[in-house]
């Protein structure tokens, strides 16, 4: 069969990487049917080079010899430089369209405030994920509590000094457990829009999540396996992957109603850092299983999920050049394999 | 305080009952271990429900433990489960619940099922006491 018009792919070069060209990139390479050529700036360090080529996406200083290709459907210039738009005229294939000037700047106002409202979205999950868990917080919250409370009120009165000081140092173990859960909780809450990357080891993003994961239910009863193997560190916002493999271990924990197997693994596989969270709960249904990542799409009771989680999974993988793929039969337990391109060698 | 209470002083052992705690985390267990041993009760420790199970099935007289006093969030058999079993193999040994979980509807349902108390972590030694010390009534009057 013939592709129809809006089945071919809209062939795009982009022309600026600073912020409106990378806010562009970020936008583009989540839509289906929109292929990035090329990606152009004359500084080498603009942010937009570095995600274009986590993306597979050749990038280059030469914007004339980008601009010349002549598979190119659309070009669109980010620059805001008076010196790009003549360029162009010079160098473009006859076919190729141009957006640049005022238009492309609306265009970037549009992204600018899609990514905005995108950040509060992501931000609002991680808030609500923490109200809904609210039980399981100060469940593991009270634990220690309650040994505090209780080798206090042995201690008062006692003179023997060697259950003085067995006591006192039970209370600081505790005590230390409450202070690593409110660092985790912090970390898990604190807004994506620090820009701040940084190399992230991916197993101990793992584990942290799977700390978290313990406020998600009242039963403990998920055997932990975890098969790490070496993998080189990621460079990403760590607030973001926190927020990917939090939802993903929860999903995971939640869909075994606590009471399972979840294997964690880490590798490299094909040229890609490899992360995989596999539970034994029911498995997803084949009629859903396309429409996991969708917004809005839960099969969890309205009080235990909002829907975004594993959409808000997908958008961040994505914006790291990353794919993520759930195999799931019913019956079987589920799958996620979530693939990022390697880091390039320093 | 009622620590001492009425039908107690006749039964074999010295002590003012015995104390079945279960609960995942040791330094709990110490505690509870502390407190009411301190208050003249017997504890033996499980440190999960199939642990507890074991321990009532394999002692030598399974009635000898008057209380039970139960975490609800611990791995193998969780504390739903253990008490459900519990009160239909031992139905004259009184449950106290002593949980992190503020959660109102469990506490509710478990209570019409039947268990003397819902504590919720933290526990002051006086309310453990006080509780332990109504299931023990309890259990004296289901004795008699």
């Amino acid at each position: 069969m013939k592709p129809t018009v809006a089945e071919q792919s809209l062939i795009v070069v982009i022309l600026g990487a600073g912020k409106g060209g990378s806010a562009l990139i970020e936008l583009l390479t989540r839509c289906a049917g929109i292929r990035i050529l090329g990606v152009a700036d004359s500084n080498p360090d603009a942010p937009g080079l570095q995600l274009a080529r986590s993306h597979y996406i050749p990038t280059t200083s030469d914007a004339a010899w980008l601009v010349a290709r002549d598979e190119t459907n659309l070009i669109i210039d980010v620059t805001g430089d008076p010196a790009v738009p003549p360029l162009i005229a010079r160098h473009k294939s006859p076919q190729a369209e141009v957006l640049g000037g005022t238009a492309a700047r609306l265009i970037w106002s549009l992204i600018q405030a899609e990514h905005e409202m995108y950040e509060r979205l992501a931000h609002a999950e991680k808030l609500s994920t923490l109200g809904i868990f609210t039980a399981g917080i100060a469940h593991e919250f009270n634990n220690p509590l309650h040994g505090i409370m209780g080798f206090a009120q042995h201690l008062q009165g006692e003179t023997d000094p060697a259950i003085i000081d067995d006591y006192s140092h039970e209370i600081v173990a505790l005590t230390r457990r409450l202070s690593e859960m409110t660092k985790g909780l912090n970390l898990y809450a604190r807004t994506g829009q620090m820009p701040d990357v940084e190399d992230i080891q991916l197993p101990q993003v793992l584990d942290e999540a799977v700390k978290m994961a313990a406020f998600s239910t009242i039963l403990d009863e998920v055997t932990v396996v975890r098969n790490y193997a070496p993998v080189p560190d990621m460079r990403a916002n760590p607030s973001e992957l926190h927020q990917v493999f939090v939802n993903l271990v929860i999903n995971a924990v939640q869909a075994m109603n606590a009471r399972g197997r979840l294997t964690l693994s880490t590798s490299v596989e094909n040229g890609h850092l490899t992360v995989t969270v596999e539970d034994t709960g029911p498995g997803i249904a084949p009629q859903d299983l396309a429409r996991v990542f969708a917004p809005f799409f839960t099969t969890k009771e309205r009080s235990a999920g909002t829907g975004l989680g594993l959409y808000i999974v997908h958008t961040i993988i994505s914006k790291y050049g990353g794919t993520i793929e759930p195999v799931s039969q019913p019956g079987s337990g589920t799958t996620f394999r979530i693939q990022f391109p390697l880091p390039r060698a320093a | 305080m009622a620590l001492w209470p009425f039908g107690v002083h006749d039964r074999e052992h010295p002590s003012l009952g015995v104390v079945l705690v279960i609960d995942d985390e040791e330094s709990i267990r110490k505690i509870s271990r502390l407190t009411l041993t301190k208050a003249g009760y017997e504890v033996v420790e499980a440190e999960n429900g199939e642990k507890a199970i074991e321990v009532l099935n394999t002692g030598e007289n399974p009635l000898t433990v008057d209380v039970i006093l139960c975490d609800i969030r611990m791995p193998k058999i969780n504390g739903v489960e253990a008490i459900h079993y519990f009160q239909t193999q031992y139905p004259s040994v009184q449950i106290i619940v002593q949980t992190g979980f503020p959660d109102l509807n469990l506490a509710t349902s478990l209570m019409k099922q039947g268990i003397v108390d819902y504590l919720v972590k933290p526990v002051e030694k006086e309310k453990l006491l006080a509780a332990v010390s109504r299931a023990v009534e309890q259990r004296t009057i289901c004795n008699t």
